[in-house]
């Protein structure tokens, strides 16, 4: 393990003013790993909201911030799979239509060095076994952008398998979609409540304590669903479940 | 030639940015990595063809040469057919007795109609899928001789069966005018996506193959 | 209870917007059912296939290939296809829109005498609403597809593109069936009512001399054309009438006859989950002998052009029909193929409908999906078509921020508000204090939100929203970390 290894982390949004517990998390784990953590409060969004819904000149100025923020970092850890997504599918075609070639020399040395966290822990630290303990059912849901843009393949279930305690519950049709999307779920509200509901069969039939997974935004939806529900089920990002060991418990609340 | 030619050539031409290059021909040059050759042995090719050709439900027989019209007849007694047709081109000894042949000197579309079964030979076969490949020569009829009968029997030479589809397209010299690829026999699963037999076409598709690859 | 039944509605310049046509459908239990089971069953022979194919990776790379290939070089491709095929005996039309096409079919069947014409499944006809179109000027269609004669019997329009009935069960088909072809003892057994189909049309085979096809691929280096089928209605179709009529749109064609080596293989696979179709058809022209010996190809343009002009929308059209990306889709999975309104449903639709409608209508096409991306991944010519959504997203949003009402329009102000807060992290801290402090009020006692008014009531529809911590991430690095 490389200990003088630096990385900076980047919060989304909404995981910022939402789901804070999940940064709180990464600083816990990767300083146990023995990275040395910084965070730029400088930072606010890497635009996938605006490129998705349509503005692409909003997400124009969202990317060069965040390029021009980071350029100088040694690694960039994001919490955060389809934010991931976005700056590796999206950035590209937006920089090169800015075509501003210093921003794009910026950007094409930049993206090497952003990871999405279980990419950080596997590729780039090199461990699976993150010393973590979570003694509860658990059952792990893939988000489209890590699965299928990512492609994160094994390495979010290779790093669960590895926490002390904690048992697996398989769920079914992992690869189908829990109906976010984003602006989606507002804007197709009745379709993606359906998509949800059907999603959240497969979910509720783990009878796992904790659905997780490396995205706020599904667990922020099925969290919903399943607080309507009164499910006793709960959601936690994966960050939160890698952190715990015998003497920190989770901070999952709610 | 009817319609508005140059305005759609002028917009596709438009969209394209004016440029007219001399593109045809190099698709040739296209990637093609796939799997082109077959890897099985004479032996193993034919076992999945006859595999295939069953999962789809079509009778197979082998034979060889020599027993080929025994083979034809003993097929035609076991479907209990009677009234055939056949290719103009079929080889004599291939029509058999014990049948009520019409052989297809411009037969019409009744006449086919009212036909019980029909025989024919095979451009090739493709193990891979179990295709049976009509290139509807004078031996193998036009086309709608092997659409109207509700039973088809084709023969089949193991020395034309490959493995592979691209093996099928290697070996035509010049690409047919005409041709038929059957691969199971008329089928729909339209409804619940239950799959039924025989819908449109013949119903059943029986193969006699016959061993000239030594 | 099921909704009571509308006539579904595929004229994109009359169809609801996508979130409204979805209703009916989300309450129609029955119908989700039936879509849900078809879909899972084909995708599930799709996946079995393609996992067998030990070279699907190689297959799709040169399927896409080819297809770009083609589209890049379209102009004379088309005029190689022309050429051969008028050589072969075939009569080439071109028609720049739908009207176009509608009357040269028309006038070709006039010139024919026919009154009656059969017709093999083709979505392109049902694009220029063809039957309708024939019907007022004295001709009926009959369709000859199993899936196509339940919707046309039962008045209903196809919700897939290769299984276009789909959504009716069979119970439903009987009742058409029994309704219409007057045979009230008939049973909801598939066979028995695909034997029924049978019967129906067998007649009209033999009889009808004129027929109407759509094309799987126009092959330029021989003019000839290619249709995939399982039933064997359109080798009857292509083979028994005298006069047979080709519908095309421009996009269809590949350069070589060796290209379909490439082509069956994927298509078969990602279509019906079979490793090839039951009958391919090609044929060239007119053959004296064999088949019909008058044959019109009419090539449709149809807003088809104006998208080559960039890449981004120029992938569309290598689509081949197969409807694997529905198959795949969450949404379609939801709400069937009629939410749409279109012919091309799911998620190719999602892209190609509104660019064929050069976004006049539609536009609510490119946000009916979550991008979960499962389309690109079955695609067998490697659509990228989250991208392309993205990229119409952007055009729908350049068209109506320009327009007045937008202005006030809850998204258009969140996100312009949004943009401003995050363009520094000052009012990025303001706006996170603010929304704590104003969704305290919404905030139960539990700590959650479960109602909110405006855009958030859509959320809070059916979710929940859990209340704001009292502490950001960045405040709490601010203290814990001293910066």
């Amino acid at each position: 393990m490389n200990s003088s290894m630096r990385a900076s982390l980047f919060i989304t949004c909404y995981n910022d003013t939402l789901f804070p517990e999940t940064g709180r998390a990464v600083v816990r784990l990767l300083e146990r790993l023995g990275v040395q953590v910084e965070f730029r409060p400088a930072q606010t969004c890497c635009g996938q909201m605006h490129a998705n819904t349509g503005f692409r000149g909003e997400a124009f100025s969202q990317a060069k911030r965040f390029i021009k923020l980071y350029v100088d970092t040694e690694a960039v850890v994001i919490p955060s799979s389809s934010c991931v997504a976005m700056i590796r599918d999206q950035y590209p075609g937006l920089v090169s239509e800015l075509g501003n070639a210093s921003l794009q020399q910026d950007f094409d040395a930049l993206l090497p060095r952003v990871f999405e966290l279980s990419e950080f822990l596997i590729d780039k630290l090199r461990v699976e076994d993150v010393g973590a303990y979570f003694p509860h059912r658990v059952t792990y849901h893939a988000s489209c952008h890590g699965l299928r843009a990512l492609h994160l393949g094994d390495r979010p279930l290779r790093l669960l398998k590895r926490v002390r305690g904690l048992e697996l519950a398989n769920l079914e049709n992992l690869d189908r979609c829990c109906g976010f999307g984003g602006t989606f779920s507002v804007k197709n509200a009745e379709v993606s409540s359906a998509m949800l509901t059907t999603k959240l069969q497969d979910v509720m039939a783990t009878r796992a304590e904790f659905c997780t997974a490396l995205d706020n935004s599904c667990l922020m939806h099925l969290g919903g669903a399943l607080h309507r529900e009164f499910a006793a089920m709960r959601t936690i990002h994966m960050a939160e479940i890698l952190a715990s060991t015998e003497t920190t418990v989770a901070e999952a609340r709610a | 030639m009817t319609g508005s030619r140059q305005a759609v050539m002028d917009r596709i031409r438009a969209g394209l940015g004016g440029v007219v290059e001399d593109g045809a021909g190099r698709s040739a040059s296209l990637k093609r990595d796939y799997r082109q050759h077959g890897t099985l042995d004479a032996e193993k090719k034919i076992a999945l063809l006859i595999e295939r050709l069953h999962e789809y439900d079509a009778e197979v027989a082998e034979c060889a040469e020599p027993e080929l019209p025994a083979t034809i007849a003993a097929q035609i007694a076991r479907s209990g057919r009677r009234v055939l047709v056949a290719p103009s081109g079929l080889p004599a000894a291939w029509l058999v007795k014990g049948a009520d042949w019409r052989v297809d000197h411009e037969l019409t579309h009744a006449q086919i109609e009212e036909a019980e079964g029909v025989v024919t030979a095979s451009f090739c076969g493709v193990a891979d899928s179990g295709t049976i490949v009509l290139h509807h020569s004078p031996s193998e009829g036009r086309r709608v001789l092997t659409l109207l009968p509700d039973w088809h029997l084709c023969v089949l030479r193991t020395r034309d069966v490959v493995e592979t589809l691209p093996e099928y397209f290697a070996r035509c010299a010049e690409p047919p005018r005409l041709a038929t690829y059957i691969s199971g026999p008329s089928a729909t699963a339209d409804i619940e996506m239950t799959r039924i037999k025989g819908v449109h076409g013949p119903r059943f598709l029986s193969v006699v193959l016959v061993r000239d690859d030594g | 209870m099921s909704a009571p039944a509308q006539h579904p509605i595929l004229d994109p310049a009359a169809a609801p917007p996508f979130p409204a046509a979805a209703l009916p459908v989300l309450r129609n239990a029955q119908l989700r059912k039936n879509v849900a089971h078809a879909t899972d069953v084909i995708q599930g022979k799709r996946n079995r296939l393609v996992a067998e194919k030990t070279d699907w990776t190689e297959l799709r790379e040169s399927a896409s290939a080819i297809r770009a290939h083609t589209l890049e070089h379209l102009g004379e491709y088309l005029a190689e296809f022309e050429e051969r095929c008028t050589l072969a005996g075939g009569v080439v039309h071109w028609a720049a829109d739908a009207g176009e096409a509608r009357e040269i079919i028309l006038r070709i069947l006039q010139e024919e005498k026919a009154d009656e014409v059969i017709k093999i499944k083709t979505m392109t006809s049902a694009e220029i609403q063809l039957n309708p179109f024939l019907r007022q000027n004295g001709v009926r269609a009959y369709e000859t597809d199993l899936a196509e004669i339940i919707l046309q019997l039962g008045e209903d329009e196809p919700s897939h593109v290769v299984v276009p009935a789909l959504h009716v069960n069979r119970a439903q088909v009987r009742e058409i069936f029994a309704r219409t072809m007057n045979l009230p003892e008939l049973s909801d057994d598939p066979q028995a009512l695909t034997a029924a189909a049978r019967t129906y049309l067998r007649k009209m085979f033999l009889t009808v001399p004129t027929a109407i096809s759509g094309a799987n691929y126009l092959i330029a280096e021989t003019g000839g054309v290619a249709i995939v089928e399982s039933e064997g209605n359109g080798r009857m179709c292509l083979t028994l009438p005298r006069t047979m009529i080709t519908l095309a749109g421009i996009e269809k064609v590949i350069p070589r006859f060796r290209d379909l080596e490439v082509m069956l293989q994927v298509l078969a696979r990602s279509a019906t989950g079979e490793r090839m179709n039951p009958y391919t058809s090609l044929w060239t022209g007119v053959t004296p002998g064999d088949g019909p010996q008058h044959f019109h190809v009419v090539l449709l343009d149809n807003g088809r052009s104006a998208m080559l002009r960039r890449e981004m929308e120029r992938q569309t059209l290598k689509c081949i029909r197969c409807g694997a990306c529905m198959n795949t889709c969450p949404v379609y999975r939801q709400t069937g193929g009629h939410a749409y309104g279109s012919v091309y449903p799911g998620p190719i639709g999602a892209i190609l409908t509104p660019q064929l409608q050069k976004l006049e209508h539609a536009q609510t096409l490119p946000y009916a999906s979550s991008l979960c991306g499962a389309c690109y991944d079955v695609c067998p010519v490697k659509i990228n078509i989250p991208e392309v959504l993205i990229d119409l997203r952007a055009q729908v949003t350049e068209k109506e921020r320009a327009e007045d009402r937008r202005f006030f329009d809850p998204i258009y102000v969140g996100m312009r508000v949004a943009n401003w807060v995050f363009a520094s992290a000052g009012r990025f801290r303001l706006a996170q204090r603010a929304a704590r402090l104003g969704l305290r009020l919404f905030t139960r006692k539990d700590g959650w939100i479960h109602a909110l008014p405006g855009v958030g009531g859509r959320w809070t529809m059916t979710r929940d929203l859990r209340g704001l911590p009292q502490q950001t991430f960045r405040e709490w690095w601010a203290k814990e970390r001293g910066r």
